[in-house]
């Protein structure tokens, strides 16, 4: 059974912001939204450092269990969605979640506020309507530097895992 | 911290293009097969699914992204004709389907409804819309006119970047035939001092690697170059690198994104860059760590430049640098331990009054530490647009012909006349004679031979008075071909010539200040030209790749293709028989007869195409095929080729592989003013060719045969030479040093080190002395005391008129600002976000102050993608309807220093004064 996650390797996130438009694309997400934001901390000083923020579907979540209205589900994949039919936007979701993932769409002026959550749905969905899809995650697939690894979990930690045998040995480049 | 939507100038409320989406689902997703697993299998997906298009009104097409110069590929793809979206290439061997976020916009900007939709014409102060056949027929008669009353000198033709090769190539001919060398193109403002500084070294002047190769190294020294921003995908390479154990050393005057990935980051004082890399030198030399064998092998003049930098101790070098003595040693050890090393430079080293000197030290680094012509070491300037090393190789250049024939000698127009006649690809016959007769003539002499006007400073010849310019009258109109006005500096001088000419020409899908800076009520012509989605064709990457471009939409409103405007241009004027192309293809043929001197006569559009379609046989490591239709072939057959089964050179001067393999090494036939022939000392490898210090006499042989000679007898075309540490008397400098910049924050320095003494170059003289002497004169070190450079983000491209007109890049990136340290911020009593004015001794810009550690407090930094608002006041309704920015901000380059390089012109954006105060 495949678990879907995602795993920044923050070593190598740069902020070319490349997975945020290629969520705007494929997602149709509008301009205001984002189910993706690459966040710099130390800006300017030694230990800068970008990561890629979205929702990483956690295995337990916290959004789903704090939702009074049960809006938000767990795929069998691991892939966390949220029914905005059921979603009344009181944003408990957001309290809860520690990536700062859930977002609330404002519109323009009081009375356009649509107020029901929106985040990454591992690009199963788009922003309004549309069939499901297969989970194939464009800001994984589009991210420049190979930072951000999307895929099945197992997957994705023997990649990392593969990363992180090269860094421990120093000077040595395979094939030479 | 700059993403507030509230902008000042931007129009940013809008509702997004939707468009019928896709919901048909991929299958499965496959293995990528190789060894290689930086990338979840996941996010790589097999070639099959790509031609397979879901639906018969679905069409994927591979292409090539048209910001940077990495040469990343794209699936473009298209619903019912129109361009939907994108999607990872993820076979494509250099970037993998990674794209920065202005790559993943391209859809985005091909779709904006801000393109210029029709030809126009600025009639009474208003835009009107006009017939395409109305336009070319104003626009050809006033350019005959011009012509027939002042000469073709008169006219200057400006920029096209970003076509493809065949359509750069097809822009210098029109220049040729239209009988002018008064064209030029952007690397003039971006690399031109690195192609004077390696190919005097070398022999060619262009990167010696390509994208791919950087992963061999084991030390990446990045010197002026902020590649996280302005070539992200190419930090994919460097990381490959550095997971395998390689060193990451960034020295520059900003802690930008790239020094945050550093193991060693430097910050020194803008401007004294050669100083630098002498200190580095005396440090290696001082040690011994030098590579003496390959010294005295491969090289010439390592003695003088042992004498030079021998006064270049890191403690002299501290002073001039701000950089202390023990960083200076450590960065001297840390690139000479992990060898090879290599330098990777953009703007930072190029955009200088000695920038061709900062590009020689580096080569001079590179050579003495043994790493030229390694696999992962050499020099590396990564070039900005994505066909600008293609159209420096066609030499939209008012100094060279296609192929780097020098104008000055009547020998390359006569191999001109020959290739125009030959070609099977027109109908076109022209001899010598008839070529030289449409030049005019001036003190007796044919301008045919003159080298003409530069991008970076045209507007002097409509400015200055005719006795002050060499050429016979004022120019009088300006063709700007896809050309950013505002990465030009001098705008203030820019725009007053742009108000004294008698027409104005811009070509571009988004016609941005070139259309909106003059203030004027008649005389501006604008095209609407098609982007590179929309038409085919070549372009060479900064690796000297030639890719090949399939057309993913077809051309938008009623906009054209330039190949077609060049057509039936050419036509109005009288030599269309010598654009009676067919197809791009029978250019790509032309390219392939006539450039010689660099190896382009492998790239056959059939090849290219080839590649292109079996992309997932090469080996993301190395670059080469290994087995399938391509074998042996290195990706993107980058150049020299010599021959139609040449695999290309990935690494230049790398004389380790036999050049049937993409082996390769110095130019040879060079002497030195001594008589001294500059050829090799020992041989390369068994079976790989012999020492020979000539040439063969290959760049003027139409058959081809010489080159095959050349090969078959193991050696490159250009011979086997040296690198040359010191260059011929004529250079001011034979071996660099420091000098210190037009503007300098130092009068005491400037006095120990001063710039070069006026010259006349490209048609006008150049104040160096007198315009350095003005500053301390004036006082600007006390007056303005920041010293101001301009850059990058990643967000924006060039002067910006494409991703300003992305609603999702600005929404990233929505304004201009300026990045101030926090203690001037707090010393002038500024806030974060607060509008500020910038002044410098030209004019002054109003823009948001960014407060961050990123510069010190002696220094700006301002991005220089933005126009649309010049000194304050917003041009917004200047712009033709419905073609106006979406974001637009104030121009650094209005402020910008006023200095130029001694070879080549180029501007100098990184060192001016400034003071900053609240707005």
């Amino acid at each position: 059974m495949t678990t879907y996650k995602f795993l920044p390797d923050v070593e190598r996130c740069i902020r070319c912001g490349g997975c945020e438009v290629a969520c705007k694309q494929e997602n149709n997400v509008p301009i205001g939204m984002r189910r993706i934001r690459v966040v710099t901390v130390n800006e300017g000083k030694t230990g800068e450092m970008n990561v890629p923020m979205a929702c990483m579907h956690c295995t337990d979540p916290a959004c789903l269990k704090a939702c009074p209205a049960k809006a938000i589900y767990k795929r069998e994949d691991g892939i966390v969605l949220v029914d905005k039919d059921k979603c009344v936007g009181c944003g408990y979701c957001a309290y809860a979640c520690p990536f700062g993932a859930p977002q609330f769409h404002h519109g323009e002026g009081l009375f356009s506020f649509k107020g029901t959550m929106d985040k990454c749905t591992y690009c199963v969905l788009p922003y309004e309507g549309g069939a499901e899809k297969a989970p194939e995650p464009k800001c994984a697939a589009f991210c420049a530097t190979k930072a951000l690894l999307a895929g099945d979990a197992d997957e994705i930690s023997a990649t990392y895992r593969q990363r992180a045998a090269m860094r421990l040995q120093k000077g040595e480049i395979p094939g030479e | 911290m700059a993403t507030k939507l509230e902008s000042t100038f931007s129009d940013v409320k809008m509702t997004r293009r939707t468009f019928a989406k896709t919901t048909a689902a991929l299958g499965a997703v496959a293995a990528l097969g190789s060894g290689y697993a930086s990338a979840t299998k996941f996010t790589d997906k097999i070639i099959e699914e790509v031609t397979a298009s879901p639906s018969p009104t679905t069409k994927r097409t591979k292409s090539f992204c048209s910001f940077c110069s990495v040469g990343c590929g794209y699936i473009g793809v298209t619903e019912d004709g129109v361009f939907t979206k994108m999607e990872p290439w993820t076979d494509a061997p250099t970037n993998r389907g990674g794209m920065c976020s202005k790559g993943a916009a391209l859809a985005n900007v091909t779709n904006s409804p801000r393109r210029l939709k029709y030809p126009m014409e600025k009639v009474g102060g208003k835009w009107k819309r006009i017939t395409w056949d109305e336009a070319l027929t104003k626009i050809s008669s006033k350019l005959n006119s011009t012509r027939d009353t002042y000469g073709p000198d008169s006219v200057f033709f400006c920029g096209l970047v970003h076509g493809s090769n065949e359509e750069c190539y097809m822009f210098r001919k029109f220049g040729m035939l239209f009988g002018t060398n008064n064209i030029d193109h952007q690397a003039r403002l971006c690399h031109s001092t690195t192609v004077a500084g390696l190919l005097n070294t070398f022999g060619h002047g262009a990167m010696t690697g390509t994208p791919i190769s950087l992963q061999h190294s084991k030390c990446h020294f990045f010197f002026g170059s902020n590649a996280a921003e302005a070539h992200p995908v190419l930090m994919q390479k460097i990381f490959e690198a550095k997971d395998r154990g390689a060193k990451i050393v960034v020295a520059d005057p900003r802690f930008t994104r790239t020094a945050a990935k550093a193991d060693l980051y430097v910050r020194f004082r803008p401007g004294s860059d050669i100083a630098f890399i002498l200190g580095l030198i005396n440090v290696i030399i001082e040690n011994g760590w030098q590579d003496q064998e390959y010294i005295d092998n491969r090289t010439y003049g390592f003695e003088y430049v042992k004498e030079v930098v021998k006064d270049y101790t890191p403690e002299v070098v501290e002073g001039i640098t701000w950089v202390p003595a023990a960083q200076i040693r450590e960065v001297a050890r840390i690139i000479s331990e992990n060898r090879p090393s290599n330098i990777l430079w953009s703007m930072g080293v190029t955009q200088h009054s000695v920038g061709t000197q900062i590009v020689r030290a580096c080569a001079l680094l590179q050579c003495i530490l043994g790493n030229q012509g390694k696999w992962g070491g050499g020099c590396m300037p990564v070039r900005g647009h994505c066909n600008v090393q293609g159209a420096t190789d066609m030499c939209v250049l008012s100094h060279f012909l296609p192929g780097y024939y020098g104008v000055t000698s009547e020998g390359s127009w006569n191999w001109y006349a020959q290739c125009f006649s030959d070609t099977p690809s027109t109908s076109g016959k022209i001899t010598f004679d008839e070529l030289k007769a449409r030049f005019a003539t001036y003190n007796g002499e044919s301008m045919m031979t003159k080298i003409g006007f530069t991008v970076s400073r045209w507007y002097e010849g409509v400015l200055k008075p005719e006795a002050e310019i060499d050429q016979p009258h004022n120019i009088k109109v300006a063709v700007l071909w896809g050309m950013g006005m505002s990465s030009i500096t001098e705008m203030i001088k820019q725009k007053e010539a742009m108000e004294k000419l008698d027409m104005i020409v811009v070509v571009d899908p988004f016609p941005s200040v070139a259309a909106a800076l003059a203030d004027r009520a008649d005389g501006i012509i604008v095209l609407p030209a098609a982007t590179r989605q929309e038409g085919g064709g070549s372009l060479s990457t900064t690796g000297r790749e030639i890719l090949w471009r399939d057309v993913v939409v077809p051309p938008l409103y009623e906009s054209k293709t330039d190949m077609w405007i060049f057509q039936e241009l050419a036509k109005k004027l009288g030599f269309g028989a010598h654009f009676d192309y067919k197809n791009i293809e029978d250019v790509t043929r032309e390219i392939n007869l006539a450039v010689r001197p660099i190896g382009w006569q492998g790239q056959t559009p059939e090849r290219l195409k080839k590649q292109k379609e079996n992309a997932h046989t090469f080996d993301p490591w190395d670059g080469r095929a290994k087995g399938g239709p391509c074998n042996g072939e290195y990706w993107g057959l980058p150049w020299p080729c010599w021959t139609t089964d040449h695999p290309g050179t990935p690494v230049l001067y790398c004389d380790e592989a036999p050049v049937m393999e993409g082996g390769h090494d110095f130019r040879a036939n060079r002497k030195t003013d001594e008589g001294e022939e500059i050829v090799r000392g020992n041989l390369p490898p068994a079976g790989t060719g012999g020492t020979i210090h000539w040439t063969y006499n290959y760049a003027k042989d139409p058959t081809g045969e010489v080159n095959k000679q050349a090969v078959a007898e193991g050696n490159p075309p250009t011979g086997r030479g040296r690198a040359m540490l010191r260059v011929q008397a004529k250079w001011t400098d034979r071996v660099p040093k420091h000098r210190e910049p037009i503007e300098s924050p130092e009068p005491d320095l400037v006095a120990k080190y001063p710039t070069y003494e006026d010259k006349r170059l490209y048609r006008v003289m150049t104040e160096f002395k007198t315009e350095q002497d003005r500053s301390i004169a004036e006082g600007r070190h006390t007056k303005y005391p920041i010293i101001l450079s301009s850059g990058r983000q990643v967000e924006h491209h060039g002067a910006g008129a494409q991703t300003r007109n992305s609603e999702y890049l600005v929404e990233i990136q929505p304004e201009m600002y300026v990045e101030i340290n926090p203690k001037l911020a707090n010393d002038i009593g500024v806030k974060h976000w607060d509008m500020v004015w910038v002044e410098s001794a030209r004019g002054r810009c109003k823009v948001r102050a960014y407060v961050t550690e990123r510069v010190n407090e002696k220094t700006a930094f301002m991005p220089y993608h933005w126009a649309g608002v010049f000194q304050g006041e917003d041009y917004g309704d200047r712009y033709p309807d419905g073609a106006k920015d979406l974001a637009r901000g104030d121009s650094v380059n209005i402020i910008a220093s006023p200095g130029y390089d001694e070879q080549t012109q180029m501007q100098e954006t990184k060192v001016a004064l400034c003071k900053v105060y609240k707005a």
